[in-house]
């Protein structure tokens, strides 16, 4: 097996469309969540939501723009980002040899709400021709690749909030096994249509409005967690193998060493504590590490009823009396939940965090819950925490568990 | 037919912000970035615009002047039968 290197990183995120950006606000706690709005949020529950700022018509050229949803213009500027920050990754490459893997859980969600409003809303039969190809999983993972001309695998994979964990993890092992010299991985969602907002609200997963702070709704791990708000955007990191980063001069944010990968086959929505710590002892396994050895971890932290507590035990499991004295961060707080493309976010952060010393804030954690009863990092980044290696954990519907193990650059 | 064209050329400019100088007659849509999938879309805005109704069948315009030819024959073919259309009515109303 290869050493892979993060040679390169791209985001459009809540946080900011810069990694400085999203950096100095993880760090600061600032969250990015905001009453929502938009025409139909009155007609939500709790209108609450993690929005980009992000005008495609800066990115794009009219006609071109016009066949493109959001999720894949997010895909596309943060691919064109991450390639820039690789400086010459693509240069002398067989670009047979290079792959793209994105994550998306919910992918054209816009394109397809448009389109049921035209066709249900106006009863009218002028649906966009570009609505399959706008709305299809696939359109991210496939607008990259025509872009940069890579013409080994595209994939999309669509695990719910551990899509873009799993494209990581699945590039990792092609570029780690030597099948690949280069791979675009990553995710990219932009889930804020009216038809999605209200899916998810009907599902009560959704956070309550805090009347007195609505952008501290979030709060995962805190006795009053009421559930997670919806957030939009994309990461995309550019995988390569670490002498090729290093030979050209580069020197890469971090390290991929490792991927868990577990399925609960339990419960379509239900966490499993079991499920999860299987993924992480796996992470660690395909790592070749020891638990002793895991300095920090990025929770999945949704701020559901259901997940913290179950993540906590899990947590417990793996690492037993030394999980307490492990810092456990969850940025979903500030960020929101970006679903398919949160363990990407996520990714990012954690190797931001190694990059910096630095263990991130779990924000408006003022109440503990004795059921979760880790050192969350509350409210506050902690400075001089000289993590190497770390667990970025990501946790779905459906089951799929996913935990990318990472390593600060070396 | 030079009232067809400024018009067309209008929504060009508005919606795809294509420079004016680049829309000729001869100019072929693909090259301006609008390709067959694009010229279906377009042609929504050219009902609009023209108050005419599309046949369902697919067209190949490949240039400005494709989509013009088109729709200025569908304009005639349109008011043709609009006329009948009223001229039948009429004579109906005669009759009673």
């Amino acid at each position: 097996m290869r050493r892979v290197a993060v040679s390169g990183i791209g985001i459009v995120s809540p946080l900011g469309c810069t990694t400085a950006e999203v950096w100095e606000r993880a760090r600061a706690g600032q969250s990015a969540i905001r009453r929502l709005d938009a025409p139909f949020a009155s007609r939500l529950v709790a209108p609450l939501a993690a929005t980009a700022v992000f005008d495609g018509a800066i990115h794009f050229e009219p006609p071109k723009l016009r066949m493109l949803d959001r999720v894949s213009q997010f895909a596309l500027v943060c691919a064109g980002r991450a390639l820039a920050d690789s400086r010459g990754a693509l240069e002398g490459l067989d670009r047979s040899r290079a792959g793209v893997f994105v994550g998306t859980g919910m992918a054209g969600t816009l394109t397809s709400d448009e389109g049921y409003r035209v066709l249900y809303g106006e009863a009218s039969d002028r649906i966009k021709p570009y609505t399959v190809l706008m709305g299809m999983h696939n359109a991210p993972a496939g607008w990259i690749g025509i872009e940069h001309g890579l013409r080994g695998p595209n994939l999309t994979y669509s695990t719910a909030c551990s899509s873009s964990a799993v494209a990581i993890g699945e590039a990792w092992r092609r570029v780690a096994g030597g099948e690949l010299e280069l791979a675009l991985a990553g995710g990219s969602e932009a889930p804020l249509s009216f038809g999605s907002l209200k899916a998810w609200e009907a599902l009560h997963t959704l956070a309550t409005i805090d009347a007195d702070a609505p952008e501290t709704s979030c709060k995962p791990f805190a006795r009053n967690r009421s559930g997670m708000v919806l957030g939009e955007g994309a990461a995309m990191l550019v995988l390569e193998p670490w002498d090729r980063a290093l030979a050209r001069g580069v020197r890469p944010a971090g390290e991929v060493v490792g991927y868990g990968l577990t399925t609960d086959a339990v419960h379509i929505t239900r966490p499993s504590v079991d499920g999860q710590a299987a993924a992480m002892r796996a992470a660690l396994q395909s790592a070749g590490l020891d638990a002793a050895r895991v300095d920090a971890i990025n929770a999945h932290g949704t701020g559901t009823q259901a997940n913290d507590p179950v993540e906590t035990a899990a947590i417990r499991q793996v690492f037993g009396a030394r999980a307490g004295s492990i810092p456990v961060s969850a940025t979903k707080a500030v960020h929101g939940h970006l679903l398919g493309a949160a363990g990407a976010l996520e990714c990012v952060l954690s190797l931001f965090a190694m990059q910096h010393a630095v263990a991130l804030p779990t924000m408006h954690l003022a109440l503990a819950d004795p059921q979760c009863d880790l050192d969350y990092v509350p409210n506050a980044a902690r400075e001089d925490v000289a993590a190497r290696t770390m667990l970025s954990n990501s946790f779905a519907f459906g089951g799929t568990n996913a935990v990318l193990a990472l390593s600060a650059a070396a | 037919m030079t009232n067809t064209f400024e018009r067309l050329r209008a929504i060009l400019v508005r919606d795809y912000k294509i420079a004016p100088e680049a829309l000729t007659l001869e100019a072929p849509l693909e090259g301006l970035g609008i390709d067959s999938l694009g010229v279906a879309e377009l042609l929504f805005n050219v009902e609009d615009e023209f108050r005419i109704t599309l046949p369902p069948e697919p067209v190949q315009l490949p240039t400005v002047g494709d989509v013009v030819d088109y729709i200025d024959r569908l304009i005639v073919a349109q008011n043709a039968d609009a006329a009948s259309t009223d001229a039948a009515a009429e004579s109906a109303s005669r009759l009673g």
